[in-house]
């Protein structure tokens, strides 16, 4: 597609991406109308590291994880195009036996609300257990063993083997969650907001249990999220999605201290710092764009405080501003000047 | 804490654990016990020629007493005795009925369930023609079309009491399939019979097993009402509809002629409902205390 758009970090040109998404296309099409979740996105991911993919409610993150994993409901969800490389292999074209076997054993999941996840007819080991049967030819007491193991290494004691969901608390379920998707020691887990569930204790809890085994293993990780903070701590590169795209993408220094795209200053700005009294946060004004209209320019131009007349009508493509920091903005395009958000840039965060 | 080896022994004390906590369904439990060991040794209790089948002038409706527990009836034969011999056809035949009827219907109502939307149509219109025939007017024409015997009436009561189990699992399995764990499942890799198998039945065990324990009241009406048309057990094998049937019209006269064949369906049918419902409280690990 983009010759731009497969661009690696530098440090890892070399090496061929484990998952590299390009050019995705998803949509939803209802009798009413077609909603465009997902329009042409780009994507990589290096072995072992771990990509913070951040942006508002229906921006579209979880509809580009399911994806990957072609688990999207079909009806009334559709993929209408690009390529999903992973390991050398295009998923989009994989057949369902073949995703079968990738799931769960080369890329997992972990959804968003742990409460719901498991299921509660089973005891939790059971759980890990049916995993690591659907993926590894092992005995039963092999499985059982190696079940345990996961519990243990999530921090639950083994005699809870054969306790059921409902007697775990909402942070223990997180953690069974993921025994579960690392239980047969997968290349990439997708962790679909893996934290949004629990109070702020469990869930510094779960994202430090969630690096260590992340460090330990060697596994890639691509952590969907809105919330900055846990992107900075875990992540080592970070891609901004809006509207159903990658507006800027860059590794965490470069993002966090030199945001570009006016929606990622946005984003920073309505953050409150500690060492500033402020009385109101300042939001980005304005709304999501509505999903089931494609906009002919960039996707953020009418909540953009930057925007000129170029933006309404013009696509804008994405632009390298130095390293692997890359902006999906006309400004940076150099369509037209914007002596103000230069500025803004300038003086990072 | 738990012997990794005893756990699936373990699982099933558990599960009998909580039912015998259940004082209703130990009830419930112990009457069908009683009601099966009754029929298992029919023979050592009565004997079938002279007490069930052979007929006498001489005892023509006695009513209760010392020699004849629950009288005898019009023509002359023990009515305990044959309710008996009785629960030997009406118990089994029930249970395989709605065990058909439960494996076939369930899987039916499950595929219809998860499938595509014509798979969902093609089966629960056929179903619904079915539905549309009362019951008890498709096992006669089933009866009738295939002849008298007792294969065709099981067959018979099967097939229609398959269309309500199909349209109860079909809902429960709607409700599930939306669940995040059957996505989850999904997720890491289990294929559409494992999941309907192994994730999505086993949560809509509850009203599976309601549906079951209440069918069997209805199937053993069934065989009533067909062998009261001369359509399933012909006399003079002892059934407890065909007595309770033949017995309506001494009822002025000899009340206990059908009372006690209908005392004994009651008490097999409240017996099934309370150990069902206490079986179902026993299956659902989220009553686990």
């Amino acid at each position: 597609m983009d010759l731009k758009k497969t661009v690696v970090p530098e440090e890892r040109a070399s090496q061929r991406p484990l998952l590299d998404i390009r050019g995705l296309r998803v949509e939803y099409h209802t009798d009413e109308e077609v909603v465009y979740a997902v329009n042409g996105l780009d994507l990589t991911i290096g072995k072992g590291e771990s990509v913070g993919l951040v942006g508002e409610t229906g921006a579209g993150k979880t509809t580009t994880a399911l994806s990957v994993l072609r688990l999207i409901a079909s009806p009334p969800g559709k993929i209408m195009g690009g390529q999903i490389w992973f390991e050398g292999e295009d998923l989009l074209q994989a057949k369902p036996r073949r995703l079968r076997e990738i799931r769960g054993s080369k890329i997992s999941v972990i959804f968003q609300d742990p409460m719901t996840s498991l299921n509660p007819v089973y005891s939790v080991g059971d759980q890990i257990a049916e995993v690591i049967h659907q993926h590894e030819k092992c005995s039963r007491e092999e499985g059982r063993k190696k079940a345990g193991d996961m519990l243990e290494m999530v921090g639950i004691p083994r005699a809870r083997y054969s306790e059921y969901p409902h007697q775990f608390s909402g942070g223990m379920k997180q953690r069974v969650v993921i025994a579960m998707s690392l239980a047969c020691s997968p290349e990439l887990l997708l962790a679909d907001e893996p934290t949004t569930a629990l109070d702020v204790t469990i869930q510094a809890q779960v994202l430090e249990l969630m690096s260590n085994l992340k460090e330990e293993l060697g596994t890639s990780l691509l952590l969907i999220t809105h919330d900055l903070g846990v992107v900075a701590q875990v992540c080592d590169r970070v891609a901004i999605m809006y509207g159903g795209e990658i507006v800027e993408s860059g590794t965490i220094a470069e993002v966090f201290d030199h945001p570009h795209h006016p929606y990622t200053i946005g984003l920073f700005g309505s953050i409150p710092t500690l060492d500033e009294t402020v009385d109101k946060l300042k939001p980005i004004q304005g709304q999501m764009p509505d999903p089931t209209i494609l906009p002919e320019g960039c996707a953020f131009a009418p909540r953009c405080p930057y925007a000129s007349e170029v933006c309404q009508h013009t696509k804008p493509e994405t632009v390298c501003v130095g390293g692997g920091h890359q902006v999906r903005c006309l400004a940076h395009q150099g369509a037209f000047q914007s002596p103000e958000l230069m500025e803004e840039v300038r003086r990072g965060r | 804490m738990t012997n990794e080896k005893n756990r699936k022994k373990s699982q099933v004390a558990a599960i009998w654990r909580r039912l015998r906590k259940n004082k209703m369904a130990v009830l419930g439990l112990v009457i069908l016990s009683l009601i099966i060991l009754l029929a298992v040794f029919a023979d050592l209790l009565f004997d079938y020629e002279t007490l069930v089948i052979q007929q006498s002038a001489a005892l023509r409706l006695k009513p209760p007493s010392a020699e004849h527990w629950l009288g005898t009836d019009e023509v002359g034969r023990d009515i305990l005795a044959r309710i008996v011999h009785g629960a030997r056809i009406s118990l089994p035949v029930a249970f395989v009925t709605i065990a058909a009827a439960t494996v076939i219907g369930g899987l039916l109502g499950a595929i219809s369930g998860y499938g595509s939307r014509q798979l969902d149509n093609i089966i629960m219109r056929i179903m619904d023609v079915f539905l549309a025939i009362p019951s008890i007017l498709l096992s006669i024409a089933l009866v009738a079309a295939l002849g008298t015997s007792m294969t065709n009436m099981i067959l018979a009561i099967s097939i229609s009491n398959i269309p309500p189990f199909a349209r109860i699992v079909r809902s429960a399995v709607m409700t599930i399939k939306n669940e995040e764990y059957i996505e989850a499942a999904r997720a890491i890799g289990a294929s559409d019979a494992r999941i309907i198998v192994k994730h999505i039945l086993p949560n809509c065990m509850a009203p599976i097993i309601v549906q079951a324990t209440l069918s069997i009241a209805g199937s053993i009406l069934a065989i009533a009402s067909l062998s009261f048309i001369g359509l399933g057990i012909s006399p003079p094998t002892p059934e407890w509809g065909s007595m309770l049937s033949t017995g309506r019209q001494f009822f002025r006269a000899a009340w206990w002629v059908c009372a006690f064949p209908g005392f004994a369906i009651m008490l097999t049918i409240l017996s099934l409902n309370l150990l069902g419902d206490g079986l179902r409280d026993a299956l659902d690990p989220k009553l686990k205390t």
